[in-house]
């Protein structure tokens, strides 16, 4: 009886070799504490543990459609900060579909486009963590938004990043409407990527857009007993 | 026996190669050397209509599709160096 084992080797191939793979799950986003290279950014990572997990659990619930980077949140030093200054950093991927219109921006256009919709509202949400925001040891805070190039998806995709980060109370400033959002751009310090050539700053014009506190992805089913 | 065994094997093997299965998704599929990325991606495509019509996605599901790629290609990025240190 030779058929049964061709027929089911023959579903076998057609179903893949491939093995089963373990999805990362939020605590993948965060920097673990032994790979801080300081005892005041250990000192935060530790202070600020279960902040850092709810600030994980609630982009990977709530904003399915952003993908934290491994290790793309706790508190790291950006490379123009002062001394051992420390942010509350996140760094997302966001998906999105190849769109004409948004092809046709110029780069400072999108990188201003996609940080009014998202890292607006990323900085919003960050701010909430009150124990963070009080923190002394705690300069500000860190948004990093990375998407594909538009008209590189389909053969060989690059990243366009933006990496801004600024104190705390410009941060608090701006999102309570008492600094004006191009000179929250000014004060902020900022750069943007092509793949991996630092273009450095462009013209950053942040204008409202409520997409990622409104969007619902259709059919999302959230985890049982996560609320958003 | 055999020709029904027969007949079964080229009845699933014609359904798994139309399943889902444009002119796009032949390009991609010739590139590679399996059909789905993994079991989870399987999964993901027997659940869903392919024109989105009963979508049910759980952040699993988007996390498999991220980690795997489900056969798209990995995107040249910044190295974090380059933006901080840890």
């Amino acid at each position: 009886m030779i058929w049964p084992r061709v027929a089911i080797l023959a579903v076998a191939l057609l179903l893949g070799s491939a093995v089963s793979a373990k999805a990362a799950g939020p605590q993948d986003g965060i920097i673990p504490i032994g790979e801080y290279s300081t005892v005041k950014g250990r000192g935060l990572a530790e202070a600020h543990k279960t902040e850092l997990a709810k600030l994980a659990e609630h982009i990977y619930h709530c904003l399915p459609w952003m993908g934290v980077v491994k290790n793309g949140i706790g508190f790291p030093h950006p490379n123009e900060a002062k001394g051992d200054d420390r942010y509350l950093s996140v760094w997302v991927s966001i998906d999105q579909a190849e769109d004409p219109r948004f092809g046709a921006f110029t780069l400072p256009q999108r990188v201003s486009a996609m940080f009014s919709r998202y890292g607006v509202d990323l900085l919003r949400r960050m701010i909430k963590f009150t124990d963070v925001q009080s923190d002394a040891n705690v300069q500000g805070f860190t948004v990093i938004l990375s998407w594909v190039k538009p008209g590189t998806a389909a053969t060989a995709p690059i990243s366009e990043t933006i990496a801004l980060f600024a104190d705390k109370p410009v941060v608090a400033d701006f999102l309570a409407q008492r600094l004006p959002a191009a000179e929250f751009a000014e004060k902020a310090t900022f750069n943007v990527f092509d793949g991996k050539t630092k273009i450095g700053r462009v013209q950053l014009d942040i204008v409202q857009d409520d997409f990622n506190s409104t969007y619902k992805l259709k059919g999302y089913e959230l985890a049982k007993g996560q609320t958003c | 026996m055999r020709s029904r065994i027969t007949t079964a094997t080229l009845a699933v093997a014609v359904m798994f190669l139309t399943w889902a299965c444009s002119a796009a998704d032949r390009q991609v599929w010739l590139e590679h050397n399996t059909h789905f990325a993994s079991g989870e991606h399987a999964g993901f495509s027997f659940a869903n209509n392919k024109d989105g019509s009963n979508p049910k996605v759980t952040r699993s599901d988007i996390d498999f599709a991220r980690e795997q790629k489900w056969w798209g290609i990995y995107a040249v990025t910044v190295d974090p160096k380059q933006i901080m240190q840890n």
